[in-house]
């Protein structure tokens, strides 16, 4: 297989046309339009039940939609896309109880890889996340944190250009969530790859976003996407002090508890108007 | 300080490790007491006058088994006559039952494990088979098969896969769509899922359904030997009875349980090294 032995290659955008999902009778997506520009961050966030996993499903190629399409790159997708990776929500259950730490990170690249070169992958991939001498323990044997950061390894050992996180820290302490959102961040700008993030956390969404894509509830639209300014790198305390995020994080909660009107126009340049 | 206190203040360091010794001695000695009442309970009723016509006691038991299982010839591996000629045919016929009842049930519960449709279809085959009691079907066996030794393998297989198709179907249902998404995503060949995700993800099912197979499959080849049998263990228990040799019959139990027993050790070894990352995974969430 060629997507693997590829040498990294430029990040990929994602365009999201007039997606919707209708499950049975009820309708879980209404019409998602949105883009995922290439290199950057883009965060989906959206009230519990807005069909954020849903959505997700459907742009990672797991799912189809309704009607609408999903075009990676500019070409429709069919199937999961080749360059794209994903860190799931729970690394108790995406990660392998049985493989060692290095066994994990190397499964994905067991076709096509040869061993060598697959061998150099996971230490590159393990050193990115800081885990470097882990590799012969056995994920149960590591912290939460340290386990969400060995299947963050093992999407790069892929070298994704699109990489899908599903609310990936949602399961690890508030210390352990800032660590990885600047893994993250670092990560990202290091190796050049487009991000995109699903979460339920209106803190987390600014801080890691480029592009905020706020979700109404189901059936869910699009309320506003929000452009963020903030400068990289950034950092848990002073990026969280600026005014911009401070405003931003005031923003997405109004469009959230539905008490504000997505904005047409804002005096403050970083807030665009959406889609 | 007076001497009653001091004595107090010294006592506690030799007491302790005299409970320790006495508690580690206890723990070495308690699981010997019931079987050293039994064994005194087997010989108390090889004594008694009615009963000790039929009860043979114990030493002549031990004799008996060493002198008819054991053999001082390495040409025979050390088997005696009658380890040659019944233990080991009902050895090996079980374990031929027992490794076709693995081979069909782990191999038919990851097929309906992974199709549900199938798995409805199959649902009242599977419940019938399993709700018939297999000794009754003995006869249909012999009829089937013959007399020889295949309608006993087939016996012993259709008796004990029971337990592992069910562990396997629900081992494999358990592993859960979170998995399944990994493997899509990623890629993963079908191989690869199969041998490197649903089998080991319901091998701890899988084990424990092999482990009451294990024992059942003794059952079931000592039950296949009771009738139109030549040899086996089974054999020797009506053979012996019906002659009178009651130490023989006696021989015949001492011997299934110490196959039981080292059966039993084996599995748990194997259990040990297969799943260690289980009882590790299990020990982070007590």
């Amino acid at each position: 297989m060629t997507e693997h032995t590829t040498e990294r290659t430029a990040p990929a955008s994602l365009e999201l046309e007039a997606i919707s999902k209708v499950y049975g009778v009820t309708r879980a997506i209404d019409e998602i339009n949105a883009q995922v520009p290439a290199g950057e961050v883009t965060v989906i966030v959206g009230p519990s039940g807005a069909g954020k996993t849903t959505l997700l499903r459907i742009i990672s190629g797991l799912d189809t939609p309704t009607t609408g399409r999903v075009l990676f790159d500019g070409s429709p997708i069919k199937g999961v896309p080749d360059g794209l990776a994903m860190v799931f929500q729970d690394y108790s259950r995406s990660l392998f109880p049985w493989m060692r730490v290095e066994d994990n990170v190397a499964f994905p690249l067991r076709r096509g890889v040869e061993k060598a070169e697959r061998r150099r992958r996971v230490l590159e991939a393990l050193q990115a996340v800081g885990l470097e001498g882990k590799e012969r323990l056995y994920p149960w044997q590591m912290s939460g944190g340290m386990q969400q950061r060995v299947a963050i390894a093992r999407a790069l050992a892929c070298h994704p250009r699109l990489l899908v996180m599903d609310e990936p820290y949602a399961s690890v302490d508030a210390q352990t969530r800032a660590e990885l959102e600047d893994l993250l961040l670092e990560i990202q700008t290091r190796l050049n790859v487009t991000v995109l993030v699903v979460t339920h956390d209106i803190d987390e969404s600014v801080y890691l976003a480029d592009n905020i894509i706020v979700m109404s509830k189901a059936p869910s639209t699009v309320q506003e996407v929000i452009r963020v300014g903030l400068a990289r790198p950034r950092d848990q305390i002073a990026t969280k002090e600026e005014p911009e995020f401070v405003h931003a994080r005031a923003h997405v909660l109004r469009l959230l508890r539905g008490e504000a009107e997505p904005e047409a126009a804002t005096p403050d340049d970083t807030l665009e108007v959406g889609v | 300080m007076s001497a009653i206190t001091r004595d107090r203040a010294v006592r506690p360091a030799p007491s302790a490790v005299s409970r320790r010794i006495r508690r580690a001695g206890s723990s070495a000695i308690l699981p010997l007491v019931v079987p050293a009442l039994l064994v005194a309970l087997w010989w108390w009723g090889s004594e008694s006058a009615v009963n000790g016509l039929f009860i043979a006691p114990p030493r002549d038991v031990l004799d008996r088994t060493l002198s008819d299982f054991l053999s001082p010839h390495p040409g025979d591996l050390f088997l005696g006559e009658v380890a040659r000629h019944d233990l080991v045919p009902s050895l090996w016929r079980a374990a031929l039952g027992f490794w076709l009842a693995v081979v069909v049930g782990v191999g038919l519960g990851i097929v309906l494990g992974l199709r549900p449709v199938l798995a409805a279809l199959f649902q009242p085959l599977v419940h019938l088979g399993r709700s018939l009691p297999t000794p009754a079907l003995i006869g249909v066996f012999f009829l089937l098969f013959g007399t020889g030794d295949w309608p006993k393998v087939l016996l012993i297989a259709f008796g004990v896969v029971w337990p592992i198709l069910f562990n396997t179907i629900d081992g494999v249902q358990g592993i859960g769509t979170a998995r399944a998404h990994v493997a899509s995503v990623f890629k993963i060949p079908s191989r690869d899922v199969l041998l490197r995700i649903v089998l080991p993800g319901a091998a701890p099912k899988i084990f424990a359904g092999v482990r009451v197979a294990l024992s059942l499959s003794l059952i079931m080849m000592v039950i296949s030997e009771l009738q139109k049998a030549k040899n086996g263990l089974g054999y020797l228990l009506v053979y012996s009875q019906r002659n009178f040799d009651y130490p023989g019959f006696w021989t015949v139990l001492v011997v299934l349980a110490v196959v039981g027993i080292v059966l039993n050790v084996i599995m748990i070894q194997i259990e040990r090294r297969v799943l260690a990352w289980h009882r590790g995974v299990t020990a982070q969430h007590d």
